[in-house]
């Protein structure tokens, strides 16, 4: 795939509790699958989607725990230069609610804190086993002033809405911090990947 | 394959051995990655420091584990207390009463508290107004608003809460500074704190060469997209008392207005010869038996050009290196040099410490488990095969392996008894201006200090600027490193003293003035165990691994070359890390494959030599995949 082939990218990293569902949502929006059982994603590091948003294309690197939440042991260098992070809970498990502020923390702590957070009630299809009640979480998501919206990823409940709307958000986020952009601030947008270091030589 | 702690070879190690299909799990006392290599906030480095203060005996040690042992095995009891960090001495230069109650921005206090230990407790009412809030997290981009400017300096300044609580010393001292343009911005003590999380301090410092070992690996094996990086800008020398800028490419030394002409075509001569040293033996033979000091007096170069040769460019010790060593040390710094940049090294943003964390994502990726504040007790070692067979850790869990990687610092004093460690010495700053102040202030600089004094090291002198994300902005950090002839101070300070104004007092002589002031201080001796060899441990099974800590270096090629050789001991018919396939290069098919499989089969698609063969090998070399 060429380098030109979008006209915004985006880092996109999913967080919460192991179980409450994150690969799911990433698989069901990337490739339109349920997986049916819990096989950990080895070898994947990231998914990427690409969606058309008003005739602009929006390239969406969705990044996965890779298995590191479960021993609470995430690297800090997860959260780096994350654009948006999805912060997900199971409405059927009150301790992946509870778990949120331990959450919010280890945001607050390590990314960049123009991060757009959105909270994401997931297993909607288990309405009778909920937990955690929906207005619950709505004042908790409206006291951290995040975004919230819950989800099936199994009947694909509100799965695009939620990823096609953070990626409305975050075109115009972007926009607004290209206005804005006059203060010349360290930002981590300086630094650069390796491979688009240019080369040249003493000689 | 079970691996004690996370520092940068352990990292290199487990990720290099889930990527060849082994099951690795990844255990770590500490509440962080890295071990020494770690970096931290500056309220981070506050507890650390106290950690490190404190000579806590932990002589109560509990061990029950050792009922565990079964009648055929013995035991390895593991260290509980790191011991790897002495003499830690910190110093504030501001008024640290002033920084009382100050809490650092998004400590979270509002949280509702879910049982979780949500709030630090300490701060409550005022701080948490919806003002406040509004101000810390726009600071990134503003940070006039947390700074006292002429605007705001009335001392009411409504955006620095000590202000609120009392008048702070800072706020008031910098009200004259009217003419901005040059004076640098004063940061107080309380803002150091309250803007901690912006700092990433490294414990060890170091650089990549562009054409270093660990540079390679990180393209070679892909984890380099995990991380991003800045071009160190400038290279500095010390010389009579002031620092200099070293003209080191060719643009540089064309450019250069330090040299004269004559100069700039004896220094590109020079240079240009080193770089294939090799082809003209006829240059240097005579002087191989001679230091690379003595041999640089011969080639017609003034001592200024010798200086920056022998101490900024080669980085070679003026009294001990052989002209070979000098050459071979230039020629591998001009041939880093241009790769990236103007300089031959780069630096992760987000400091050193980013680095093991890279390597520890891959080999999740790749099914490792990662378990942080989780430590081990004891090696359990199979009397009749004398191979090590499982650790037992602190809950009394019994985990097998086939392999073991242990860090040195883990390993208990009776097997090191016959290990004979050397130190390094470490200082970490933070100061209001560059050591060499141009018309950008955002720079990444080193400095080589030549030994101040016969018989001492030099010292190496990393500054970092707010813009490689690891301090706040106006500020810098600076980092000084050598090996140690006595405590981290008393080898260092000297040298802070040389380069950096001490005083608290605000008149100073006019000469202390122009130096950069420094706010805050630590200073620490850092063991060394680089240079061990593994049979000087006592009793350790061959199965079991040890890492060394950080080594004095300023590259990192010491730590890769020993995850490679350990790796290659374990597993000599593996690749080692070879390239993780492209997330974009992953198609899924979606009605053919199971949804299951798609990560793995997509895997061996890109890479097609790999799953079948290597996760047999794999099945009996390690414990074998669950599932």
């Amino acid at each position: 795939m060429s380098m030109e082939d979008y006209d915004f990218l985006f880092k996109i990293v999913l967080i919460g509790n192991a179980g409450v569902g994150k690969t799911c949502l990433v698989r069901r929006f990337t490739q339109g699958l349920f997986p049916p059982g819990q096989g950990a994603t080895i070898g994947v590091d990231f998914m990427i989607k690409t969606v058309e948003i008003n005739g602009e294309k929006v390239k969406l690197q969705i990044w996965d725990t890779a298995g590191q939440e479960r021993f609470r042991s995430i690297t800090q260098s997860y959260y780096r230069s994350a654009n948006a992070l999805i912060l997900t809970y199971d409405i059927t498990c009150e301790e992946s609610f509870r778990c949120l502020p331990e959450w919010l923390r280890e945001i607050e702590q390590y990314a960049s804190n123009k991060v757009i957070t959105v909270l994401v009630g997931n297993k909607i299809d288990l309405a009778d086993k909920r937990e955690v009640s929906q207005q619950r979480a709505a004042e908790f998501s409206e006291a951290q002033d995040m975004y919230y919206l819950e989800t099936s990823a199994k009947e694909s409940d509100n799965v695009e809405k939620l990823f096609l709307d953070l990626a409305c958000r975050l075109i115009s986020e972007a926009r607004q911090n290209t206005l804005v952009n006059n203060v010349s601030s360290p930002l981590p947008g300086e630094g650069k990947s390796i491979s688009y270091l240019t080369c040249c030589n003493f000689n | 394959m079970a691996c004690v702690i996370s520092g940068l070879p352990e990292s290199i190690i487990a990720a290099a051995c889930a990527r060849s299909g082994q099951r690795v799990l990844h255990v770590d006392s500490r509440n962080y990655y890295g071990g020494n290599w770690a970096s931290f906030s500056f309220s981070g480095l506050l507890s650390w420091i106290k950690e490190n203060q404190q000579n806590t005996d932990l002589s109560d040690e509990c061990e029950d584990w050792r009922k565990l042992i079964l009648e055929n095995e013995e035991a390895i009891p593991l260290s509980s207390k790191d011991k790897t960090i002495q003499h830690v001495e910190d110093f504030c230069f501001d008024d640290q009463d002033s920084a009382e109650g100050v809490e650092e921005a998004g400590a979270l206090p509002k949280l509702p508290v879910f049982g979780a230990p949500a709030a630090k407790g300490v701060s409550v009412g005022s701080e948490e107004s919806p003002a406040e809030e509004g101000v810390s997290p726009g600071s990134e981009e503003s940070p006039a608003a947390e700074i006292p400017v002429p605007e705001s300096a009335d001392g009411t300044s409504p955006s620095t809460d000590s202000a609120e609580s009392a008048p702070e010393p800072g706020t008031t001292e910098a009200a004259p500074s009217e003419s901005a343009a040059q004076e640098p911005k004063k940061i107080t003590y309380s803002q150091i704190v309250r803007e901690g999380r912006r700092f990433n301090i490294d414990l060890v410092s170091k650089l990549l060469y562009s054409r270093g070992l660990l540079i390679d690996l990180l393209i070679k094996s892909n984890v380099s997209r995990y991380a991003e990086f800045k071009n160190a800008t400038r290279v500095l020398a010390f010389r009579e008392g002031k620092v200099e800028q070293v003209p080191c490419s060719r643009a540089d030394v064309f450019n250069s207005r330090q040299l004269t002409m004559v100069e700039k075509r004896m220094l590109m001569k020079f240079l240009t010869f080193c770089l294939d040293y090799e082809q003209h033996p006829e240059e240097y033979q005579d002087y191989e038996s001679s230091t690379f000091a003595q041999f640089l007096q011969t080639r017609k170069l003034t001592p200024s050009l010798q200086h920056f040769i022998l101490h900024s460019i080669a980085m070679v010790s003026e009294t001990e290196s052989s002209t070979l060593e000098g050459l071979q040390a230039t020629k591998k710094f001009l041939q880093c040099l241009g790769r990236y940049g103007n300089t031959p090294f780069l630096f992760p943003l987000y400091g050193q410490g980013e680095i093991p964390q890279c390597f520890c994502r891959l080999c999740a990726v790749f099914g490792g488990i990662y378990c942080l504040r989780h430590s081990v007790r004891c090696l359990v070692l199979d009397t009749a095969s004398g191979r090590c067979k499982a650790i037992v850790d602190q809950f009394g869990q019994r985990i097998s392996a086939k392999y073991f990687i242990v860090e040195d610092s883990y390993l208990s004093e009776s097997t090191c008894t016959n290990v004979c460690y050397r130190q390094i010495s470490r200082a970490v700053l933070i100061t209001d201006q560059s050591v060499l102040n141009t018309d950008s202030e955002q720079q990444v600089s080193i400095l080589t200090v030549p030994p101040l004094e016969s018989g001492k090291a030099a010292v190496c002198v990393i500054e970092l600027c707010s813009s490689t994300m690891t301090c706040m902005k106006d500020t810098y950090l600076v980092h000084l490193t050598c090996p140690s002839t006595k405590t981290a101070r008393e080898d260092l300070e000297p040298v802070v003293q040389k380069l950096f104004n001490l005083n608290t007092e605000k008149e100073t002589e006019n000469e202390e003035l122009e130096k950069p002031k420094v706010l805050w201080a630590v200073y620490f001796n850092m063991r060394d165990s680089s240079g061990v060899e593994k049979n000087s441990y006592a009793g350790l099974p061959s199965n079991v691994y040890v890492c060394s800590g950080p080594d004095p270096a300023l590259g990192n090629d010491c730590a890769v070359k020993q995850a490679e050789t350990i790796f290659r001991e374990m597993f000599p018919t593996e690749e080692f890390c070879p390239p993780a396939p492209n997330p974009e290069d992953i198609i899924y098919d979606e009605d053919e494959v199971e949804p299951e499989e798609s990560g793995l089969s997509n895997s061996a698609e890109t890479k097609p030599e790999s799953s079948a063969e290597e996760s047999s090998s794999g099945a009996d070399a390690a414990v074998t995949k669950e599932e």
